[in-house]
């Protein structure tokens, strides 16, 4: 198939299973009493039209591509890391502390803060690594349980005050909620025609081309793609699964850690305004793990990916002010979420089905 | 000849007329046409790519043909799918099986059949079919366990339930010991005479095809280039039509398994010559050393029990036994793809971490395994990837590939070796069984290996591939490379060894010269007879 003949079979697909999702939405949301027109109106709103919205949608991506970006590694692996909702928890959680237990302020606090960030998705998944290279544990179990066990610590840590808690003073009447970080500690984000997004924008574009390149490019990338597709192949050709694959699940938690340290400290009003609360995540973890799915695990396609589904998250936004009731308009969301998994699956099906028929073939 | 009952006894079993299908710009059948009847065994032969595949998936229903027209006992039918080949009475032993592998033989009979599953009932008729046969099995097995023969008794049990009046062979033999082969063409001719089926037989080895059938179609790039009765049918000529050149009379006995038709004590001329030559780089140092070594599988069985072997610069040692008995483990170990329970291996003196990733390659063990899709290829990587597997650094600066560099160093690979392959960049999965076999003895060799271990490395190959393949490892022993041949193929290890060494149940039981050694005395070895 010729490059052309597959992007027009994307559109089509893509353009054809949107389509149906929305005729399915309109139904529900006309069946049960709302306005449908209303509803997409908002959906655009939201997400790009309304002043200052795009910009609000790119902050929103931002986080998605990390944590896609870090899925992608993983996935490269032949790893299946679904815990990036709690590395993300942790990574801020790490960010926090840090802020305001060791560091100071200044730009230089900035970079620290995230990298903290970073640290902290990379030490979580790498509980899972180290359970599943010394013992055996299947990552897929020890990541999504890991998700559970983080968000308890963090709530245990938003308990005391040596730990995340704020004292007294800065928290008011609120309990569980950090200090909110200061105004010469938080990621700039500057003003471009009316919209306002974090500068770590530009920093998770830079890291989707650095994914791709590496992946494609380097001799690492190669080993790591090598061991996913075949461990025993890799094996004979001196790729270690051990240091390689709880390598690639460090770096996949060190990429959801950096996200939620993107977000603490460059979220605005959408991620916990500079504070961290229980529930902090707020999903952007598991919307991820989606990113990466839609992207079929590739780098540069989650760009596109993480801003799509940014769109369906500010624009929902504005939905819920529509007056129909959430409950419809929480199923219009899903169906519009698996619109856009529908077409990547059935490619993946049918190269698949074609590589075998092509491999029995040749028999 | 023709069988008892049938709509219309006169007529054909099946006629194939005028049969073509294309994919895309190649055609894998051309105007075929092909007649079977009932209580005959056709053989249809042809190298790898001839068509024969193809041909008898149009007849199962796998694969709709673009033109052309099917006739069942004389009448005219369409197959749009297997089921209504299955209907029609027409059943294949596929070439690589289509066995659940936690499954018990009779469960695996059984799946695929409708209604309610009665075991006694099946392992009654397991039992019976295996019984009238003589495809000794044990339905309680579990088809995991069993060795590819036995499996493949499995396969064709599994056919013979739905009591089909056509049957289809695809390359039946390609993963059975030369007894095992035996026992299936008893089977065939059991099949054939007392019940009037119409067996077909798709093989690419002159030797079963004249042993085995009554009458011979030979396929060449689509066509039928011949059809004539087997007793009429001369080796020779066979290969010609086959390959359509003439083939050399040494890589002929190989590839043809020609052995038991000729002389077997006359030798093939280019071995003597070879070997003078090899003797000219004299070495009594061993590079491969390995030393009592024992591995043990789950459970604790041995899977090689205190195995001990030197292995010289420039020679080639055969390690010849039936499949099953430590072959590849042996394979694996020196992949680097099992530790070591006891012993050690040395290889130029310096002892090597089995087990450890790429130690073995490191080391200058190259290997070409006897699953290369197991651990020799990455089928969802490209030709150049798959070329530069092993040592990519050899193209890369401060670790970044270098990706003209690496283009034109498999650019170079692919002419040298001849790699089909529309291109260094086209997937592994899209090249042929051949044309991948030979991605895997490019990149071993090109990493000059001190030592080359070939694990079953004709298997499923055509006559061309078999033929360079031999001649390959012949000259890497030339260059000085000491060669371990891991083979079940007894016609291979008398043709290419300097020395043999017969493994039975993870040991090795005995050792030979290639003077002393022939089938018979390789035979006795290998069914663990200790004279």
């Amino acid at each position: 198939m010729t490059r052309g003949a597959r992007v027009a079979e994307w559109v089509v697909l893509y353009a054809l299973s949107v389509a149906v999702a929305l005729a399915i939405s309109s139904v529900i949301v006309e069946a049960t009493g709302g306005d449908w027109w209303p509803v997409l109106e908002a959906l655009v709103d939201g997400s790009i039209k309304a002043s200052g919205r795009w910009g609000e949608t790119l902050g929103v991506a931002a986080p998605l591509l990390l944590v896609a970006l870090g899925t992608v590694i993983s996935a490269k692996a032949g790893l299946i890391n679904i815990g990036q909702e709690g590395q993300l928890l942790m990574g801020a959680a790490f960010a926090v502390f840090f802020s305001f237990r060791i560091g100071g302020p200044g730009p230089l606090n900035v970079v620290l803060l995230l990298l903290f960030g970073a640290l902290g998705g990379a030490v979580w998944a790498s509980a899972a690594g180290l359970l599943r290279y010394w013992r055996g544990v299947p990552e897929v179990l020890s990541t999504l349980l890991l998700v559970f066990v983080a968000i308890q610590a963090v709530g245990y840590g938003l308990k005391w005050q040596w730990l995340l808690l704020a004292d007294e003073a800065s928290r008011g009447n609120r309990n569980l909620v950090s200090e909110q970080l200061a105004k010469n500690n938080r990621i700039p984000r500057p003003d471009i025609f009316g919209n306002e997004f974090p500068i770590t924008v530009y920093v998770a574009l830079a890291l989707a081309l650095a994914v791709a390149y590496v992946l494609a490019r380097t001799v690492w990338g190669f080993r790591l793609r090598m061991l996913g597709h075949n461990p025993r192949a890799a094996q004979r050709s001196g790729v270690s699964s051990t240091v390689y694959g709880a390598t690639a699940l460090a770096i996949g938690g060190a990429f959801a850690g950096l996200a939620g340290a993107a977000m603490f400290a460059g979220g605005g009003f959408s991620f916990g305004n500079y504070r961290l609360v229980p529930g902090f995540s707020d999903n952007i973890g598991w919307t991820g793990l989606l990113v990466a799915l839609m992207a079929r695990e590739r780098a540069l396609p989650a760009v596109v990916a993480a801003f799509v589904f940014a769109m369906l998250r500010t624009g929902a936004g504005f939905v819920n002010s529509t007056g129909v009731e959430s409950r419809i308009t929480d199923v219009v969301q899903g169906l519009l979420v698996l619109a856009l998994l529908v077409p990547p699956a059935v490619v993946f099906l049918r190269d698949r089905r074609r590589a075998r028929a092509a491999a029995t073939e040749r028999v | 000849m023709t069988g008892a009952g049938g709509p219309d006894p006169s007529a054909p079993a099946v006629e194939l007329t005028g049969i073509t299908k294309r994919f895309g710009g190649i055609v894998a059948c051309d105007q075929v046409d092909l007649t079977l009847h009932r209580g005959r065994v056709h053989g249809i032969l042809g190298e790898n790519g001839a068509g024969k595949s193809t041909l008898m998936k149009v007849l199962i229903g796998l694969v709709l043909p673009d033109a052309g027209s099917i006739r069942i006992d004389g009448q005219p039918c369409t197959i749009h799918d297997p089921l209504a080949a299955a209907a029609l009475g027409i059943a294949m032993v596929h070439q690589h099986f289509s066995l659940v592998d936690q499954l018990s033989v009779w469960e695996n009979v059984a799946l695929g059949e409708e209604g309610r599953l009665k075991s006694a009932g099946v392992r009654d008729r397991v039992a019976a079919i295996s019984q009238q046969y003589g495809l000794d099995i044990d339905p309680d097995a579990r088809v995991g366990e069993l060795t590819a023969g036995l499996r493949q008794r499995v396969e064709i049990i599994k056919c013979l339930r739905r009591n089909p009046h056509i049957l289809v062979f695809d390359e039946p033999t390609s993963v059975l010991t030369p007894e095992e082969s035996e026992q299936l063409f008893s089977t065939l001719r059991e099949v054939v005479a007392a019940e009037g089926r119409a067996v077909v037989l798709v093989s690419h080895k002159l030797d079963e095809v004249l042993h085995a059938t009554d009458e011979i179609t030979i396929m060449r790039q689509g066509r039928v280039v011949d059809h004539l009765p087997t007793r009429e049918a001369v080796a020779r000529s066979l290969a010609r039509a086959m390959v359509g050149r003439e083939v050399s009379l040494r890589s002929e006995r190989a590839a043809f398994g020609l052995a038991e038709i000729e002389d077997p004590d006359q030798e093939p001329s280019g071995n003597g010559e070879n070997r003078q030559l090899a003797e000219t780089t004299p070495s009594d140092e061993p590079v491969l050393r390995i030393e009592g070594v024992t591995v043990k599988g789950r459970g604790g069985a041995r899977l090689l029990d205190d195995i001990s072997l030197d292995l010289r610069a420039g020679e080639i040692v055969g390690v010849a036994g039936v499949e099953g008995n430590g072959q590849r483990t042996l394979g694996d170990l020196l992949s680097s793809l099992v530790p070591l329970d006891a012993g050690r291996v040395v290889v130029n003196d310096k002892e090597v971490p089995t087990g450890s990733p790429g130690a073995m390659a490191r080391a200058g063990v190259a290997v070409i395994p006897e699953d290369r899709h197991d651990s020799g290829v990455v089928l969802d990587m490209t030709v150049v990837e798959n070329l530069l597997m092993v040592d990519p650094h050899r193209v890369a600066r401060h670790g970044v590939l270098d990706k003209a560099r690496a283009t034109e160093t498999a650019q170079q690979m692919i002419e040298e070796f001849d790699i089909g392959c529309s291109g260094p960049d086209a997937p592994l999965w899209s090249l042929s069984g051949g044309n991948q076999q030979r991605v895997v003895l490019a990149r071993e060799l090109a990493a000059e290996p001190d030592v080359l271990v070939a694990a079953q490395p004709t298997r499923g190959l055509d006559v061309g591939a078999i033929e360079y393949m031999t001649d390959r490892l012949r000259q890497t022993a030339i260059d000085g490379v000491a060669v371990l041949l891991i083979s079940s193929e007894l016609e291979e290890i008398l043709e290419l060894a300097d020395r043999i060494v017969v493994m039975s149940r993870g040991r090795i039981v005995g050792e030979l010269s290639q003077a002393d050694a022939n089938l018979e005395t390789l035979g006795l070895m290998m069914g663990g007879s200790t004279e």
